[in-house]
């Protein structure tokens, strides 16, 4: 079986994140990069699969040449290889810009099931694994907490509010990992090891044959309001002091 | 009666007298006692040598000699224990003296001189006090055995004793009272000569055989005698079949002790060639970590003390190292047998092993349960190093396997992330020194101390308040140190002693560059793993540093002057002693030091303290770990309530976190606090008066 992994190499959820002063993106310096947790859990069912069907998986990356670590994780956790689309066009790509290029580098390879995570932590825009799926003119199925194979076809549970859908879909199809689809393994010494030396192709938009264009443009880029000081009420009277809550909520805060 | 031919001034008695032709079946039987001993010894030696990676310790021979001698010849470790080191050195003593003194009867015998008069009155006399020695010795081995029963004869409440335990007891016993039988009948077959007095216990046996005939006497002598004899060369035969081989394989284990820091666990050198790391198999440990099993008496005292034991786990070092040496005796015939086929050159076809030696042998549990705590090391007589052989299958585990905890995993993704095991953004490192104007070395280089905070110190938010306690505890002395603020990383022994090595290098080498960078000498810690880690572990992964725990620093700075706890801290105060500074480093003396010098408070102790201190159960990468059953924790909560503490004192941000825990596990929080050193110390300088006593600050608003 051909599975392939589409993965995003996002900052670390805990990294501080400063605006740049001209609001044209964040301040990379300092920040600790890793691999978008939802596709982690695309290419933790990506092994599974291998390991009960057999066959191979391909990670499958867009980014600055960063992001080459990113695939060299997934290669350790136990994938054959990458494919990184390394081209200064696509930086800062938006969703459809990004599915082309996937799309592009894809329609080349053979597969049978293409894992993508359901959204990337950074952006939040949760359009990758659709729109791919729609320029491959394949299935999609999103949002999967739970999957299984069987005769060509694959039945996934997706939770939606209040019950679950099962949802039946041929391949090759598009798959996007939920939280609970798996857990993510860790990856052994000898699988970092051997990473260093699986084949990565790295790809610019040119051999992929198009031409990036971000139809979503990302006009600025501005921290949350700072969260004003906490306000400590004191006195010995508790009455007094409740009085003086009260007060501040209806005035100052317009809660009650 | 036979006639005495001794008299007054020249007391003595013939050598293997009334032993009729005995010489030559009795060289025969020690001939072949010996070359069965011999024999066994060589199967014995194939054995220790077919399995395991080479690794020899015969470095430093002036020093292994002493720690023989010490601990060998004079029973240094073996007598830690009173009732078990009393009966052994019973026993040991006796056969000691007793072999030298058969060897003694022999050479008069053959050399024809004989001593008489006074050396011999001395000879028989302490003869016969060490075979009572040994028979007391014995009766005690006896009794705890087999009426005492105590838990670390056994496994969970159920006693291990072999077969073989009761044959060796019983063999030395009856060689032990035949002996004397031997001697009774012989002062009765020549009337009692007031000389033989100082036989004491002989004299007393033949005070038994008043009345029978001298033939039946000397023929009684002579069965016996026989008895005796081949019960003795029976001894020797069965050395090496038996539990009595550690009268061999334990002095060697003793002359093969870990001379490195206490606590040493060989790193992994090679991270790019090597095909395996840790131990999955047998042979992946080296010949003498196997050897170590071969030494071990199970005495039990490694259980005895084990946290992880002693709360219900899985865990105890004696039965891993036993279930080691069974799994040993069961391959390594095989694989001797495979390399004797293939000869010198061949490549020997070594049969799989069918049993798994993590899975199935040790089990995966107790690989899990140890907190690292070194109570068994310390307290084992024979030096078996049971730490390494876990962290040796912990890392076959996590480093081949990936297959550990998930809670571990997520410690080690964030160690990875954010150098630190919550995971808690690497920024924030030094937000706690925000507002006390604490340097870094960035900022001054040229300071006396490095103080390296540590992930607890620097996150956690109990850590936080010890840390800002010991800096404000610097600042008042007017020492001279800086931090590495966000500079600094995760010192990595969560990730070493959890069996992620390559983890731990890699967060090893970062610190050690940047220190190595600002060109540090000395460094402080108040976290005992980063103490320890710094201090033994680094220096091999080329950081040499001079490193001091803040136990140290304080009882320094009070001995000086330079800090003056005159405030008193009036409560009954005992102190957790930490692992990874008492066992590991040996500093006991140093927080006590500092608590005594607080004017009001009572210390006391805990039953089991200093090298006897039960751990908290955060060692070894436990912190991280879920754990199931009785906590460790809330078991040494219990007997520092049982002692009436109303504060802990600690020198760990871990057993700080633990013992808190535990305090409110149990429900105690109104009577009981815990309080790093250095809080207390702080505290009682009395310059801290406004964060430290908000009910006094209240009253006066």
């Amino acid at each position: 079986m051909n599975i392939i992994a589409c993965v995003k190499q996002v900052p670390d959820t805990e990294a501080l994140i400063k605006a740049k002063p001209d609001g044209s993106g964040i301040v990379e310096e300092g920040i600790k990069w890793v691999m978008n947790p939802y596709d982690e859990f695309g290419v933790e069912e990506a092994l599974k699969m291998k390991e009960k069907f057999g066959g191979d998986v391909t990670i499958i990356t867009v980014g600055p040449p960063r992001v080459m670590e990113t695939i060299r994780t997934a290669l350790a956790m136990g994938a054959e290889k990458g494919i990184h689309i390394d081209d200064p066009s696509l930086y800062g790509a938006d969703a459809y810009a990004t599915a082309t290029a996937l799309a592009a580098a894809i329609k080349g390879i053979p597969y049978d099931i293409i894992f993508c995570g359901q959204r990337a932590i950074d952006d939040d825009s949760g359009q990758v694994g659709a729109v791919l799926a729609e320029l491959l003119g394949i299935p999609q199925v999103t949002i999967v907490t739970k999957l299984e194979v069987a005769d060509k076809a694959v039945k996934v549970v997706r939770p939606i509010e209040g019950a679950q859908l099962v949802i039946q879909s041929p391949m090759p199809c598009v798959v996007t990992a939920q939280k609970g689809l798996n857990e993510p393994r860790y990856a052994s010494l000898p699988g970092i090891m051997k990473a260093k030396k699986k084949p990565v192709e790295v790809k610019n938009a040119a051999a992929l044959g198009i031409t990036a264009e971000s139809k979503a443009k990302v006009v600025k880029t501005v921290p949350p309001p700072a969260r004003p000081p906490g306000k400590i009420i004191e006195g010995d009277d508790p009455a007094l002091k409740a009085a003086t809550v009260c007060k501040l909520l209806r005035e100052e805060a317009k809660v009650i | 009666m036979e006639k005495m031919v001794y008299t007054a001034g020249n007391e003595g008695r013939d050598v293997f007298w009334n032993a009729v032709n005995f010489q030559i079946p009795l060289d025969i039987f020690a001939l072949i006692a010996f070359a069965i001993l011999g024999y066994g010894l060589y199967k014995r030696w194939q054995l220790w040598t077919a399995v395991g990676k080479p690794e020899t310790r015969m470095d430093q021979r002036n020093v292994r000699i002493k720690t023989l001698l010490r601990n060998g010849l004079l029973q240094a470790s073996v007598s830690r224990d009173k009732y078990p080191g009393i009966m052994h050195g019973l026993i040991f003593f006796a056969f000691l003296v007793l072999i030298w003194g058969a060897a003694f009867d022999a050479f008069q015998f053959y050399s024809g001189i004989h001593f008489l008069g006074k050396p011999y009155l001395i000879f028989s006399f302490v003869m016969d006090v060490f075979g009572l020695a040994a028979i007391i010795g014995v009766v005690l081995a006896i009794n705890r055995r087999y009426f005492e029963k105590p838990d670390r004869l056994g496994y969970k409440g159920k006693p291990d004793n072999k077969l073989d335990d009761a044959i060796v007891l019983v063999l030395i016993l009856v060689i032990m009272v035949t002996g004397f039988i031997i001697e009774g009948l012989r002062i009765a077959a020549f009337d009692y000569p007031e000389f033989e007095k100082v036989s004491f216990v002989g004299y007393t046996t033949a005070l038994m055989f008043q009345g029978i005939s001298l033939d039946t006497l000397k023929f009684s002598h002579q069965a016996m005698w026989w008895f005796h004899a081949l019960l003795a060369m029976g001894f020797i035969a069965y050395l090496p079949f038996s539990r009595l081989v550690h009268i061999v394989t334990s002095p060697i284990n003793q002359y093969m002790k870990n001379l490195k820091p206490f606590g040493y666990v060989e790193p992994i050198r090679d991270f790019e060639n090597a095909e395996s790391f840790g131990v999955g198999k047998l042979d992946e440990f080296t010949v003498k970590q196997i050897f170590d099993s071969d030494a071990c008496t199970r005495c039990g005292r490694c259980q005895d003390g084990c946290p992880a034991y002693l709360t219900g786990k899985d865990l105890s070092p004696k039965k891993m190292v036993q279930d080691i040496k069974t799994h040993w005796l069961e391959r390594s015939p095989l694989v001797f047998a495979a390399k004797q086929a293939a000869g010198p050159e061949g490549t020997p076809e070594i049969p799989e092993p069918e049993k798994s030696l993590i899975n199935d042998v040790v089990g995966a549990n107790p690989v899990w349960d140890c907190t690292n705590c070194m109570h068994c090391m310390e307290h084992c007589p024979v030096f078996i190093e049971h730490v390494p052989k876990i962290i040796d299958m912990r890392r076959y585990k996590v480093l081949m396997e990936a297959d550990f905890a998930p809670e571990l995993q997520l410690t080690y993704r964030n160690m990875e992330n954010n150098s630190n095991p919550w995971g808690i953004g690497s920024h924030l490192r030094a937000d706690w020194a925000k507002e006390l104007g604490v340097k870094t070395m960035a900022e001054d280089p040229n300071v006396e101390y490095l103080f390296y905070v540590g992930c607890s110190g620097s996150f956690d938010d109990r850590g936080k308040k010890i840390t800002v306690a010991f800096a404000k505890l610097l600042k008042e002395a007017g020492v001279s140190f800086a931090i590495l603020g966000t500079e600094e990383g995760c010192c990595g022994d969560s990730a070493m002693r959890g069996g992620n090595e390559y983890l731990y290098q890699a967060l090893a080498q970062y610190n050690i560059e940047i220190m190595n960078g600002y060109g540090v000498k000395k460094i402080i810690t108040t976290c005992p793993h980063g103490y320890n880690a710094l201090k033994k572990d680094y220096p091999l992964l080329g950081g040499n540093y001079e490193v001091y725990h803040h136990s140290e620093i304080i009882a320094d700075l009070i001995a000086s002057g330079k800090l003056k706890p005159t405030k008193p801290v009036d409560a009954v105060i005992t102190l957790h002693d930490s692992c990874f500074l008492g066992r590991y480093n040996k500093i006991y003396d140093q927080p006590r030091k500092v608590l005594q010098a607080v004017p009001g408070l009572k210390l006391v102790e805990m039953e089991k303290c200093r090298d006897h201190s039960f751990c908290c159960g955060a060692g070894g990468a436990r912190m991280w770990m879920e754990e199931h059953g009785t906590r460790i924790n809330n078991t040494r909560t219990d007997m520092a309530i049982a002692v009436g503490a109303q504060k802990v004192a600690t020198a760990c941000p871990f057993c700080m976190t633990m013992i808190s825990d535990g305090i409110k596990d149990r429900g105690k929080e109104e009577q009981m606090s815990s309080l790093d050193i250095a809080e207390i110390v702080l505290q009682s300088l009395g310059t801290e008066s406004k964060q430290e006593e908000p009910a006094a600050e209240q009253k006066t608003a």
